[in-house]
């Protein structure tokens, strides 16, 4: 467990490094930009925590307005940590499936409340005897695999006989139905419009087959970053579970509406070439998934050749500017993946420490 | 835990309970795997000249550590990638720590000299400017420290080249107030492509230049107390060179599939536990352990005992597992499904908590407290 809490007011150049900063400034900016744009619609914003893992983080966007209140959460203790910092309304956007956990969610709707995603009978039917033995009553959603080919009924079909099934059920609430999207490359914004509303679009047809039988749809819960100026413009998308879009990742650069508000401070430690030089913080601190390297902030001669488990190394186009001692910023390609390697945020602005936030949630894999 | 970061935070069960009981995802070591690959590469060390100094950043882990230093055939002390971790372990009773790493910030240096208060700490260095401010904070701190000069083998970060600039950079050690002169270290490793069959050649062709340079400062009357060198996957061909005195290895002892090619003397200790929870077609099992909780940052997992079941692709969340066609009743919703690590360390560093068991029942937790210290 690492502890470290740098006095507000402290420079940034002054930060032992490497560590993980948030500027106040871009972050402020993101959630006042979401909260703009889902202020008077019809569909809201319901921040995924997976990304943050700070209950502060989740609170700000709340205060800041748009969103329905709640958030999203992956796990049952991520949704557990929101709901000791006070949040009411947590949707778990993944399949709760033994009994411990499951008995943890039932636990979980005396102070909350709590909807979880289901894509299986079986499942559903052990939600519903244990919520029903518990007193409890969970709230459920049909999750439709659009694109990801993950979790998530394969066909309307399928979907339609779940939420039959759901809505006579005891201990269980039937809310709707949720389906999440993802696109790869950098799509610009007419791309993003076609490939979104195509995958969101399947999920309102799950929508509509199920309300023909009878069934009111109270939830729909679709859309992300990558579509969150798609999902409002479709009717009937109540929710949008958006999650970069906080602390932000060079993955996402095609949105620049949005700006870096995560970043890693690291200090060269060698300089063994004169074109290369080698920072203090590797891929244990990074991540570095499917081999994907951050970007270096400021500093368009110089690259990011290799991650190393504790060391970076920069190779430059000409003299290397980066000398053994220098400060550098680095921009992450994953961020939820590095938010989840560390236990503290520093935020900072203008230069200064703010204050430190600890990453509550971090390593809440259960 | 007021103060402290995150926490994994799952459901306890009791010591005794089976393995598969355990709640998902788990990090899960195996003892006696854990004792057999100790004893494996420290059998090796008794017999050797050299002795192993545990690499304990790959696992970061106080009680494995202690484990290793209570088998004969180590150096008596560990090596770390950080300060924070030596830290960690100094802490924890661990009086001899090497940093594999440069110190270069006032900061970092006062830790350092700070760190001399408590353990024998020793640094390697590559620069007469680093010498000098090694020195000054070793005498503003009233320690000494331990330094080698990390040498260039062609295949690192850092160090200095072979022959006399080594020699002149020992000297400047040896005039420095403050520092003592420990010998020399080969940066960086070799590993050699699996089934290799000049590997023991090329790995000595890659440690030589330290081995002749250790003679030039003999020869100029500068002992050479340490010359360290080596990995894992070369231990027992570096660890039998005459000359060398230690290998920093780690990964011998929790092991994955990384270095199980080049050492499959070793087994894997370290695994972990999931759970199948979609099922969405025939052939795909969904599980609970994705890329925060199994690690792609070096590899995928592997899904242990059954070949014809792999993981596919890993999202933040969760595993994708590909079925072969008649598996159709395996891997069901709720079933338990044991990964093994492509990169351990890696794994160790976004855990807590290690799960041990022996026969399959859990015995002990023991805290991976040295994780997530990067500073």
């Amino acid at each position: 467990m690492d502890e470290y809490r740098p006095n507000p007011g402290l420079p940034v150049q002054e930060l032992e490094t490497p560590c993980l900063i948030v500027d106040m400034d871009a972050l402020e900016h993101n959630y006042n930009h979401i909260s703009e744009t889902y202020r008077t619609g019809t569909t809201k914003m319901r921040q995924h925590v997976k990304d943050i893992k700070t209950p502060e983080l989740a609170h700000m966007q709340i205060a800041a307005g748009g969103t329905v209140g709640g958030v999203c959460a992956a796990k049952v203790s991520e949704a557990e940590v929101m709901v000791e910092s006070g949040i009411s309304d947590v949707f778990i956007t993944n399949q709760i499936v033994t009994p411990d956990k499951i008995a943890r969610l039932c636990s979980l709707t005396q102070r909350a409340s709590i909807k979880v995603c289901v894509d299986n009978p079986t499942n559903l039917l052990d939600l519903s005897r244990s919520a029903q033995a518990l007193g409890a009553t969970i709230g459920v959603l049909i999750e439709v695999d659009t694109s990801m080919h993950r979790a998530g009924v394969r066909s309307i079909t399928e979907g339609v006989q779940l939420a039959k099934l759901a809505s006579g059920l005891p201990g269980v609430d039937f809310k709707g139905v949720m389906s999440h999207q993802a696109i790869s490359g950098k799509p610009d914004k007419e791309t993003r419009m076609i490939e979104g509303r195509k995958f969101i679009q399947m999920c309102l047809d799950v929508r509509d087959a199920i309300e023909k039988e009878g069934i009111a749809v109270e939830m729909v819960s679709s859309g992300e970053t990558f579509t969150y100026d798609v999902a409002p413009d479709m009717p009937g998308v109540t929710e949008v579970e958006g999650g970069t879009y906080a602390l932000m990742s060079t993955a996402y650069s095609y949105l620049p509406e949005f700006q870096i508000a995560v970043k890693i401070l690291g200090t060269i430690v060698s300089a063994p070439q004169s074109n290369m030089s080698v920072g203090d913080v590797g891929r244990r601190a990074l991540a570095s998934p499917n081999g994907v390297l951050p970007s270096l902030e400021g500093l368009p001669t110089v690259r990011v050749s290799e991650l190393h488990d504790n060391h970076i190394v920069f190779h430059s186009n000409g003299p290397m500017p980066l000398a053994v001692g220098d400060r550098f910023l680095l921009h992450s390609g994953q961020q939820d993946i590095l938010v989840n390697r560390w236990d503290q945020f520093i935020a900072v602005r203008r230069g200064f420490v703010e204050c430190v936030w600890q990453i509550l949630a971090r390593g809440c894999h259960n | 835990m007021e103060g402290n970061g995150g926490m994994e935070r799952p459901t306890t069960k009791p010591f005794g309970v089976s393995a598969n009981e355990l709640d998902t995802p788990a990090l899960v070591v195996d003892l006696p795997t854990l004792d057999y690959n100790i004893e494996t590469v420290h059998s090796f060390f008794r017999s050797a000249q050299s002795k192993v100094r545990p690499f304990a950043s790959a696992h970061l882990c106080p009680a494995i550590a202690s484990r290793q230093l209570m088998s004969d055939g180590s150096v008596g002390g560990i090596s770390v990638a950080t300060i924070g971790e030596a830290e960690v372990f100094a802490q924890h009773g661990i009086s001899d720590i090497t940093i594999v790493n440069r110190v270069v910030t006032w900061s970092k240096l006062n830790r350092l000299c700070a760190l001399a208060h408590l353990s024998k700490v020793t640094v390697g260095v590559d620069t007469g400017t680093n010498v000098e401010d090694l020195s000054e904070a070793a005498i503003a701190a009233g320690v000494t420290l331990n330094v080698l000069v990390d040498v260039n083998t062609g295949s690192s970060l850092w160090g200095v080249d072979p022959g006399n600039p080594t020699l002149r950079l020992a000297q400047t050690i040896k005039k420095a107030p403050g520092l003592q002169f420990g010998g020399l270290a080969a940066s960086g490793t070799f590993t050699s492509q699996e089934n290799d069959t000049d590997a023991v050649g090329k790995i000595k062709h890659w440690v030589q230049p330290v081995l002749t340079t250790r003679e030039l400062l003999e020869h100029q009357g500068i002992n050479v107390d340490v010359v360290s060198a080596g990995d894992t996957s070369n231990y027992t061909i570096v660890g039998s060179i005459d000359g060398i005195t230690e290998v920093p290895a780690g990964s011998y002892a929790l092991m994955d599939t990384r270095y199980l090619g080049n050492s499959p003397q070793l087994k894997p200790a370290v695994k972990i536990l999931s759970t199948v929870t979609s099922r969405p077609d025939r052939h795909t099992s969904i599980l609970d352990a994705g890329q925060k909780s199994s690690n792609r940052d070096t590899g995928l997992p592997s899904i242990e005992g059954f070949p014809r079941a792999t993981v596919t692709s890993t999202s933040a969340e969760h595993a994708t597992v590909e079925l072969d066609e008649d598996m159709e009743n395996m891997f069901r919703v709720g079933d338990k499904v044991w990964l093994i690590p492509h990169d351990a360390g890696g794994c160790a560093n976004l855990y807590d908590y290690m799960r041990i068991v022996r026969n399959g029942k859990l015995i002990a937790m023991w805290e991976i407290a040295a994780r997530g210290r990067y500073r």
